[in-house]
């Protein structure tokens, strides 16, 4: 969730290799958009882990380890 | 015109005193030679460098027995792109070298020998090279200079204790040079210049001797005429007598002499030859004089030493210089989409030379201390705003980011990096020997989880190699050793470990991730 539309859909669709838009759209994402503030959540705990100034700080806590 | 023998290495007529470096005329005199050019590297990674000359210059090298150099013929006109190699420290043009020069036994008559060596060197076509070289440093310098005038520049500079990125990588910043005059030549016979100055490899005890000499012909003290460092004013129509200096360094254990005795008696005969002035800070020619058993070459420095040093005792003890970095990075021959991680980044060497060097790959640094990630957000920073200055309106990214991680816990996909590559922590600057048994271990199957298997390749830097080959022993079946490069680093002896993954899927034994 970036607060701004980033038209991607929730899954890669199929043959999207050869989807050139939907691979600009990833390009801009991935390499493009730098997120200063903000966490990244796991998918599967829900577990949220800070960003500050671009760096993400995925240290886990004593008992996580 | 590189036809036959460079001019370079014909005998040739002793310098007229005074005719040398004359300015513009002389330096595009320069232009035109062939130069033999000489190159300081990290020990053990001469090869490498050669490698690097030979893609980026046409030119084969020769590797010399005295460790840690290297020499290759180039145009003249090609220095430009001499200073652009990224796995040499320090160049210098070959005045003149003997193979298999005979020492006298006696004392004497050996530095008589040197002294008169003096007048019978081929100077005038090396001291254009040189000339040519300084009109290139002017150019830059007056660039730099500009730069320096952002409060960017100025916030990085401040913060000391900083490797500072791409812009100190660069051994040919005359910025610096010209901001830090005093980081230069050590008093009396001290001189860590050179790391390679220790104790053979190869158990030789040999008898090292690095020192630089002040030839006391005239007092010191007489330094107002304002010439800066490195800044060989000439061409302003009048004759400026230059400043000289000669470093010495010899190793081998059957000379009658000292280095400091040699470079005295050199420089002695050297300023009777071209009426200079001997000066050991602001100067504008440095000779140097290398004497490595029966081989001497004698040369003019093209860098400035003194930036060499201060990258490695200025911004802390464990900052990797970035020669080693990128002969490190060369050695898992990176391809392109290649993605490249060091997972104990420190200051961030090694990814920010990766990211310059191979913009194709995509590189990830972490590190678990916020002191390491912030100083290597910085150099990111600073390689940011480099980029920018060139090519205003396309700020391009770096394909570069780091993370705050726990090594042991690495929160990437199995078998999703192409290349590890790291600067494992040496017990004795960082952490303990004790703790490094623990966590080598832990650091090798956490670094073979990652990679990608068949594919992948590490390439380790430890001081600590007894720990390493333990630790490496449990971990065969997913690291194979490929290569070991024997290295040098500020002093210790460390070794560089190439290590390829093999075929064999790791464990998904994830805890958390």
């Amino acid at each position: 969730k970036l607060g701004r539309p980033s038209e991607l859909p929730p899954e890669p669709l199929p043959n999207y290799e050869g989807d050139e838009e939907f691979l600009r759209r990833l390009h801009h994402v991935l390499l493009e958009v730098e997120v200063l503030e903000g966490s990244l959540q796991c998918p599967d705990s829900g577990r949220r882990f800070p960003i500050s100034r671009g760096v993400p700080n995925l240290l886990l806590s004593e008992d996580e380890a | 015109d590189v036809s036959g023998l460079p001019p370079s290495r014909q005998p040739g007529m002793a310098e007229a005193a005074g005719d040398a470096g004359l300015g513009p005329a002389a330096a595009q005199e320069g232009a035109e030679l062939a130069a033999v050019i000489g190159a300081t590297v990290p020990t053990g990674f001469e090869q490498t460098a050669a490698e690097e000359v030979q893609e980026k210059l046409g030119s084969a090298s020769r590797i010399s027995r005295d460790r840690g150099k290297i020499y290759f013929e180039v145009p003249a006109r090609s220095l430009p792109q001499v200073h652009r190699l990224r796995s040499v420290d320090n160049l210098f043009v070959v005045v003149q070298e003997f193979k298999d020069y005979q020492f006298k036994e006696n004392k004497e008559d050996a530095l008589k020998d040197l002294e008169d060596l003096v007048k019978k060197l081929p100077w005038t076509d090396p001291l254009k090279v040189w000339e040519l070289n300084n009109s290139l440093k002017k150019k830059k310098t007056k660039r730099k200079k500009h730069n320096l005038q952002s409060p960017a520049s100025r916030e990085k500079l401040s913060d000391g204790g900083e490797e500072g990125g791409a812009d100190q990588n660069n051994t040919n910043d005359q910025e610096d040079c010209a901001q830090n005059p005093v980081a230069v030549a050590p008093t009396g016979g001290q001189d860590t210049e050179n790391p390679q100055g220790v104790t053979s490899r190869n158990g030789v005890e040999e008898e090292e001797d690095n020192e630089q000499s002040d030839v006391k012909v005239e007092v010191q003290a007489s330094s107002e005429s304002g010439a800066k460092a490195g800044d060989g004013q000439t061409g302003e129509g009048q004759a400026k007598v230059l400043r000289f200096r000669v470093t010495c360094n010899r190793a081998g254990d059957k000379h009658s002499f000292t280095s400091n005795e040699a470079a005295r008696d050199f420089g002695g005969a050297v300023q009777e030859h071209f009426q200079w002035k001997a000066d050991m800070t602001n100067f504008d020619v440095e000779v140097l004089l290398n004497i490595h058993n029966n081989e001497v070459v004698v040369g003019i420095a093209l860098t400035e030493e003194s930036l060499h040093r201060r990258n490695i005792t200025h911004f802390g003890p464990t900052t990797l210089r970035s020669t080693l970095a990128y002969g490190m990075l060369r050695l898992c021959d990176p391809q392109p989409t290649d993605i490249i991680v060091d997972p104990m980044c420190g200051t961030g060497a090694i990814p920010i030379e990766g990211a310059a060097e191979w913009p194709y790959c995509y590189h990830i640094a972490g590190d678990n201390s916020p002191q390491a990630v912030k100083r290597a957000a910085n150099n990111i920073c600073s390689l940011l705003r480099k980029n920018e200055s060139k090519d205003s309106s396309t700020g391009l990214g770096v394909p570069l980011d780091i993370i705050q991680w726990d090594i042991c816990n690495l929160p990437l996909r199995t078998g999703s990096v192409d290349i590890v590559v790291t600067d494992m922590p040496f017990g004795k600057r960082i952490g303990s020997k004790k703790k490094n048994w623990d966590l080598y271990p832990a650091c090798l199957m956490e670094m073979g989880r990652i990679c990608t298997p068949g594919t992948g390749r590490a390439v380790l830097l430890t001081q600590d190699k007894k720990c390493f080959a333990k630790a490496l022993s449990r971990v065969g079946h997913i690291w194979r050793r490929a290569q070991t490069v024997w290295v040098n680093v500020g002093g210790l002896h460390a070794a560089v470990y190439l290590l390829r993954r093999t075929w064999e899927r790791a464990e998904e034994r994830r805890p958390f991730w």
